[in-house]
């Protein structure tokens, strides 16, 4: 091979790799064209419609759908019990997350892998059966029940399901592993020479952590709070296992919806629901500001 | 060892609280599922396998499990192909396209799933794709993110002078992915096929929509079964089945390519 040869084709091959590397993006980029977006952009348009006995949809356009929730306190008052079940959990998850997250950072590389691996099994889980571990926990026949009645120190069961409070039990346990291993990233990933810093100029342990650990964890702190509050949003399996049929929250309306067939009000709900996970996607990071560890904003 | 100081009491009772609320719930259904009795006594009077026979004895479960598994295997296959696509093109590129390309890639990973089943069934329903093909469908782009991120991974310790080499030793494209570029990334493929797959086999929030008669799957199953019936020990059974398989499963990607790349990736 001369070297003439072997110019002409570096010159060439790139060109023909370029145009396969694009070709490339072409299934994956159809895939979410054909099954996410225009599905959404349909039934962003579904809700604006009436609903209809005999097709998905009625004729013409209208605001209907959207007018009848705000107008019917039974429907607010879901979405306000979602919005502070779905902000307890979230804060709850960062309190009581924050010391193990803290802990986990400080871990020897190796002991941190174990810590996070047994965070990461359980999110591998389906959330059917992690709910259902707190019926067999709560449940009316379940280890607490059965352990007190065992013990004598009950007759009758205790009625520990059904309720706001089960609900976000349950939600709380099944979220936190997110909010922890996100913590813990973002603890792992602060210098160690800003807190020997301020250690050095004699600030006490408590002072360096409010000072200087906490504020440069907030990007952990804004994208486990994220999280944990969108994934409550749409959790129905959990809402309807452990709330039963009286503690409803809006994923429960949209599946209600559903079942009733009535599809423009189910879009309708959906649509409301992704309008509040905007909100909250917006507001945590305005309020924590994770831009400026970075030195941004 | 660390310069931070030593984890003390108080943190270490954090921890185990943490833990204990995270993992006990799923091992009281593992406990459960070993019960002898008819109704879930605590602690256990004995072991016994008797709910394991019953979940395989069940018409229902046996094939909603069987389903799973197959719509897992194909969802994940798919998904593994479109994410590589994906993360070879855009872990090449430079500049503000490809931020943006990975935030559409990953969108369906932040996304109310939900919300997302009920897209599909409407599309569905308005074009006439029957329930099968539309499970596969929501669960390939559900699985799309995993994979997709898992392989850009592998790229970010990736040479393209390695490449560059190949072609100017006149491979052709072809035979340079095959070659060189597979190789390399393809502890990335093999941890995003098998992440799919779990992601798959418990999947709820686009399943609940789109299963229909005779095609459920596994935890749509569990899911009816606990609001309709009454012995719920076949449903630990069942959930400490599935349990079991994802232990294997994160086995075998330990022994494949070693945990350490799945937490930091």
């Amino acid at each position: 091979m001369t070297p003439v040869m072997r110019a002409e084709g570096n010159i060439l091959l790139p060109v023909f790799a370029a145009a396969s590397r694009s070709a490339l993006l072409l299934p994956p980029l159809a895939l979410l064209v054909l099954f996410f977006l225009t599905p959404l952009l349909y039934l962003f348009f579904v809700s604006f419609h009436a609903p209809s006995q005999s097709d998905l949809f009625g004729e013409g356009l209208t605001l209907g759908n959207y007018l009848r929730v705000i107008g019917d306190s039974f429907f607010l008052t879901i979405i306000e019990r979602t919005m502070l079940t779905g902000a307890l959990v979230a804060l709850i998850c960062l309190a009581i997350g924050y010391p193990a997250a803290f802990a986990i950072a400080r871990m020897p590389p190796r002991h941190r892998l174990v810590a996070l691996l047994l965070l990461l099994f359980p999110l591998m889980v389906s959330n059917v059966i992690r709910a259902y571990g707190w019926v067999a926990i709560l449940g009316r026949r379940g280890v607490i029940n059965s352990t007190l009645r065992n013990f004598g120190v009950i007759d009758l069961p205790l009625d520990l399901m059904f309720s706001t409070a089960t609900v976000a039990v349950g939600l709380l346990t099944i979220l936190l592993p997110y909010m922890i291993i996100s913590l813990a990233n973002s603890i792992a990933a602060i210098d160690p020479h800003y807190e020997e810093a301020a250690q050095s100029l004699r600030a006490s342990p408590v002072r360096t952590f409010f000072h200087v650990t906490l504020p440069l964890s907030a990007p952990g702190m804004t994208s486990g709070l994220m999280i944990v509050f969108l994934l409550t949003l749409s959790a129905y399996v959990t809402v309807s296992l452990l709330g039963g049929p009286r503690t409803k929250m809006l994923v429960s309306l949209v599946f209600d919806s559903v079942v009733a067939f009535a599809w423009p009000r189910a879009a309708a709900f959906a649509f409301i629901l992704l309008a509040l996970a905007l909100g909250v996607a917006l507001i945590v990071p305005a309020v924590l500001r994770p831009g400026r560890v970075r030195g941004l904003g | 060892m660390s310069p931070r100081g030593r984890i003390g009491p108080a943190l270490w009772a954090m921890i185990a609280l943490n833990y204990s609320l995270v993992l006990g719930p799923i091992l009281v259904v593992v406990v459960a599922a070993f019960s002898p009795t008819d109704f879930f006594v605590f602690p256990p009077p004995g072991l016994s396998l008797r709910w394991f026979r019953a979940f395989f004895e069940l018409d229902n479960m046996r094939g909603a499990f069987l389903l799973s598994i197959q719509v897992a295997c194909l969802a994940a296959s798919i998904a593994t192909v479109l994410g590589t696509f994906a993360a070879i093109h855009v872990g090449r590129r430079r500049g503000a396209g490809a931020g943006l390309l990975q935030s559409v890639f990953m969108a369906p990973l932040v996304f109310p799933t939900i919300i997302l089943g009920l897209a599909l069934l409407l599309v569905f329903r308005t074009v006439g794709i029957p329930v099968l093909p539309g499970i596969v469908l929501a669960h390939i782009v559900v699985g799309l993110p995993y994979c997709f991120r898992s392989v850009l991974t592998s790229f970010q310790s990736f040479d393209p002078a390695l490449e560059e080499a190949a072609q100017s030793l006149r491979a052709s494209p072809l035979q340079t992915f095959l070659r060189v570029t597979l190789p390399l990334i393809r502890p990335g493929v093999l941890t995003g096929w098998l992440f799919a797959f779990i992601v798959s086999f418990g999947e709820l929030n686009t399943s609940l929509f789109l299963t229909g008669p005779g095609y459920v799957t596994l935890p749509i199953e569990i899911f009816s079964y606990l609001q309709f019936e009454g012995g719920q020990l076949v449903v630990a059974a069942a959930s400490t089945v599935q349990v079991a398989l994802i232990v294997v499963l994160v086995l075998a990607v330990e022994r494949l390519v070693g945990l350490g790349r799945v937490v930091r990736g």
